[in-house]
């Protein structure tokens, strides 16, 4: 397997070729990620899938005068070979920008911002992963997936930025379930694995699973009281990015939160939203090279106070980048703690639904901020502070101005760190630290 | 091309002798995208990648390991590594695999193209330009944007039981879309829904002139919302287009029908179904007018293929037959593991992530209803086009759908438009409410190049192809806070 020091040479050489290879009147934005990964998944606490995979990508922005092209390519990590594929690419760059119109709101990197954060770990040896992921767990009915290995992330640009992320890490994204069908959603993640702390996570799942053996509560549509997790809130965490709070998708009428903009709407003064880096999980750079900084508030007590802006959109309507990717999302989101400690969510929701998990959200109506979704995992029915018992999976469809707005009653003084678990393509860096919010009145509707 | 996988399949072999089995499965992938905004042009990109992934089978078990460094040695490392995993995982495997569900299959297949030479970079980009100027109809339109993407698949796999197969997939896709805004409403409308454009097909597909015309209606269409009435709340019947259909039979016919959810796998993230094994051969999915295929064997449509990427032949089966579900989406491994009959749709999103169950063109076959008797036959409806949103529980089964563009049906004849229109249910009770299904006329396929499942995550190429359908007692409803 390759080492997070083949990957930082790897990226080094290809950023060296790419930059020498441009002629006076050309300039370019690189960006190249790697890793080296091993993958078990499991259904029934037994193996379904493993294996692993080597992989390293490099994207290069060309710009020449107006002129804008980008490719992205697959590497072999063999460098007299990923030399002709960037040549011949960069060739073919070359013939297509000619054909190209001008790019009138092209912003060729500036930025010469270095950075160098490496992170190691310890892992688990690959002979070893089967007994230690699924050895804790017999007895259970036990899915997910185990992942682990180095996960690289590289910028260079042709003004002088430089930047490298390398971080060893392991992920259980695990859910355990009983035969009447209802399971419990859990994860383990980390960049040093420990078997105590594994072993813990496990027997807070098989506890939490006793919850679940009880009878199920139906309930009819309607709105009910809500304690919504950190881990349901994450769900919602897309939100602030799609169609969210990019600068860009306020000015062109996409945004979902153009009324809170235009002051039409608010959201409640216990809801403060920001991008924040300190959370170390990922690196603040972005394709251009360029660092945001470290701590950005977007919503501050209800108020939009800050959208994320890239260098794109601030040269297209004149305002000021924050350095965002051109994408506009938002990274490392943090919302800001409340006031009610999480041992009393239970009592400061009386009577109501403990939220454990959300599923499939979606836009209902983004003009009013209305999404929809579903409960999921061991979503609890309360009364009077104490668990009765599951609840059958129930659709909901709420505005984030009622759910995060005059609707929200509390927030957990506690906050939990939820570590990216997405692999389409890759293992993805990322994270949110989020509390638990208390909703008075969601609404449930079938 | 093959003669190189099949040097590095003895090296592969030479370095894990003690293998039952080993295959090894090629993607190379090309996508080249143009995309302008506001008839200001915005990018140009292309992207591509190739690698090979090593399956061995072990003691019943199979592990990969998968790379982009194609040399032989990088290979025999490969088949070294997933040998280890394979045996690591020894005893602890979910079935006792055999080499029976890696067949010996030989072909050769590819894209059906009208036309094969690509189209010039200047010319795509002129048209998008002249797209967006289009779609601005009026100054109530506050953004538009106009995409075109195109690109090949090449698929290659052998094994050391005989499979030797080469595909080569090519496609071709367009993105129109038009937001309009009169005070405090904004709308959008796009073509067929925001992906829904994308076909195998070559450069035919780049018809600029027709795609002119329908850049206008989108960009009228959009205005046209900004004065509608919002979408009625009540029950009533609902017709949908085929540009809807594609996502109903997605979500609440296609992902529940697929043998490893069923089976379990996908608990911990996609989810699991409201169907369980022992519902196949007797389970009333929908009214007798719901006929549901898998057929990788229409031309066009966005997943067409040979063989799927185990390398078992790919042909058309019913899933659905007269209401009642025969067969379920599941790859030769689910079926022996269920013990139900399934299809050839082991398949992967590229050489980095290992196949398992997916949707490939799942489509509703057309009835006898032409689209004016089905429009005449209702008294009080609502007739919805192109997905807007979608969201379905992990069950397949409590679903709300919206869309971009409603009319109602009075007395049998369409008459106003609605905007906001969406709708919920539950998936069965859903389908036998299909109350008709339209003819051939009506018939048309759609591209969905984006389904996520599995984990390690894979998004996906599927097709969907349905004429236009009628459901009775829906519960619908329009926007707002």
């Amino acid at each position: 397997m390759s080492s997070a020091n083949d990957y930082k040479s790897h990226f080094n050489a290809v950023a060296a070729f790419v930059l020498g290879e441009l002629r006076q009147d050309e300039q370019a934005a690189i960006t190249y990620s790697a890793e080296s990964s091993h993958f078990m998944r499991f259904n029934n606490a037994k193996i379904r899938q493993s294996g692993a995979v080597e992989q390293s990508f490099v994207q290069v922005k060309m710009y020449r005068g107006p002129k804008t092209w980008l490719f992205a390519l697959g590497l072999s990590g063999i460098l007299a070979d990923d030399e002709n594929l960037l040549a011949e690419a960069i060739g073919q760059a070359r013939m297509t920008m000619s054909l190209l119109p001008d790019d009138p709101y092209q912003v060729v990197p500036e930025a010469t911002d270095t950075s160098d954060a490496s992170y190691t770990g310890k892992l688990l040896a690959e002979a070893e992963i089967p007994a230690k992921v699924l050895g804790p767990a017999e007895g259970m009915d036990f899915t997910g997936i185990f992942s682990q290995g180095v996960i690289c992330r590289g910028a260079a640009n042709s003004a002088g930025a430089r930047h490298w992320f390398a971080t060893h890490t392991f992920l259980v994204d695990y859910s355990a379930w009983l035969a009447n069908g209802k399971g419990v959603k859990s994860s383990y993640a980390g960049r040093d694995w420990s078997d105590a702390e594994y072993a813990t996570k496990l027997a807070v799942t098989r506890s939490s699973l006793e919850n679940l053996t009880k009878p199920e509560t139906v309930l009819k549509p309607g709105k009910y009281r809500a304690f919504v997790t950190a881990d349901a809130l994450n769900e919602v965490v897309t939100f602030f990015s799609w169609n969210g709070f990019g600068e860009r998708s306020l000015q062109q009428g996409t945004s979902a939160y153009l009324a809170l903009r235009e002051g039409r709407e608010t959201l409640s003064d216990k809801f403060t939203l920001s991008q924040d880096f300190s959370l170390g999980v990922e690196p603040a750079f972005n394709d251009a090279g360029e660092t945001a900084p470290d701590k950005l508030v977007v919503v501050e007590k209800g108020r939009l106070v800050n959208t994320i802006v890239s260098s794109r959109t601030a040269k297209q309507y004149g305002v000021a980048s924050n350095k965002a990717g051109e994408d506009e999302g938002m990274r490392s989101v943090a919302i800001a703690a409340g006031d009610l400690p999480e041992a009393d969510a239970l009592k400061a929701l009386g009577t109501g639904i403990y939220v454990s998990n959300f599923h499939y959200l979606n836009w209902s109506d983004p003009a009013s901020a209305r999404i929809t979704g579903m409960t999921r995992f061991a979503c609890l029915w309360v009364e009077n502070g104490s668990i009765v018992g599951p609840i059958k999976d129930m659709r909901w469809d709420e505005s984030l101005y009622n759910m995060l707005g005059a609707k929200l009653e509390a927030v957990t003084k506690e906050r939990h760190l939820q570590v990216e678990n997405m692999t389409y393509e890759q293992r993805a860096v990322g994270g949110s630290l989020l509390p638990g919010i208390l909703v008075d009145g969601l609404n449930f509707t079938l | 091309m093959q003669h190189d996988l099949q040097r590095l399949l003895e090296a592969a072999s030479a370095a894990v002798p003690g293998a039952q089995w080993v295959g090894l499965r090629k993607r190379r992938s090309t996508t080249t995208m143009f995309f302008a905004r506001d008839a200001a042009f915005e990018q140009a990109a292309v992207e591509e990648s190739a690698g090979v992934m090593v399956e061995v089978l072990y003691n019943g078990q199979f592990s990969y390991a998968a790379t982009a460094d194609l040399s032989p040695a990088a290979v025999a490392r490969a088949a070294a590594s997933a040998l280890a995993s394979a045996k690591a995982a020894e005893n602890r495997g979910v079935f006792n695999f055999d080499s029976t569900v890696r067949p010996a299959t030989k072909i050769q297949w590819e894209t059906a193209r009208k036309l094969k030479a690509p189209v010039a970079a200047d010319s795509i980009c002129d048209y998008l330009v002249k797209a967006c100027n289009t779609l601005k109809v009026s100054d109530k339109v506050i953004q538009t944007i106009a995409t075109a993407s195109f690109g090949r698949y090449d698929y290659e796999l052998v094994s050391t039981n005989g499979a030797n197969i080469e595909q080569t997939l090519h496609f071709h896709g367009v993105g129109l879309q038009a937001v309009a805004r009169d005070g405090t409403i904004v709308q959008k409308r796009t073509a067929n829904g925001p992906w829904a454009l994308i076909h195998q097909q070559g450069p035919e597909l780049f018809d600029f002139d027709n795609l002119l015309l329908k850049a206008r209606t989108v960009g009228e269409e959009a205005v046209e919302l900004l004065s509608a009435e919002p979408c009625p709340t009540d029950t009533r019947t609902l017709v949908l287009a085929p540009d809807q259909m594609m996502l109903q039979i997605h979500e609440s016919v296609g992902h529940p029908l697929e043998l490893d959810r069923i089976l379990g796998d996908e608990r911990n993230y996609a989810g699991s179904s409201f169907v369980k094994l022992s519902d196949f051969g007797k389970f009333q999915y929908g009214s007798k007018l719901m006929n549901i295929s898998f057929d990788p064997t229409l031309s066009g449509e966005l997943a067409s293929y040979g063989a799927d990427e185990i390398g078992n032949k790919a042909e058309k089966q019913l899933l659905v037959e007269n209401g009642i579900l025969v067969r379920g989406l599941g790859s030769l491994e689910s079926q022996k593991r269920s013990g139900v009959a399934g299809v050839a749709n082991q398949r992967a999103s590229s050489w980095n992530r290992p196949p398992a169950d997916r949707m490939a063109n799942l489509n509703l076959e057309p009835g006898t209803t032409a689209f004016k008797d089905l429009i005449a036959g209702i008294e009080k409806g609502v007739f919805m086009q192109a997905n807007r949103s979608w969201s379905i529980d992990d069950y397949r089964n409590k679903f709300q759908f919206g869309c971009e563009y409603g009319q109602l049906i009075e007395n049998g004849k369409l008459t106003k438009t609605v905007r906001d229109p969406n709708y919920r249910g539950i998936s069965s009770t859903f389908w036998r409410n299909l109350s008709a299904v339209g003819d051939k006329d009506s018939f048309q396929a759609f591209g969905t190049p984006n389904c996520g499942k599995c984990e390690p995550n894979q998004v996906m190429f599927v097709g969907h192809a349905s004429p236009v359908c009628a459901f009775d007692d829906v519960e619908v409803f329009g926007g707002g806070k």
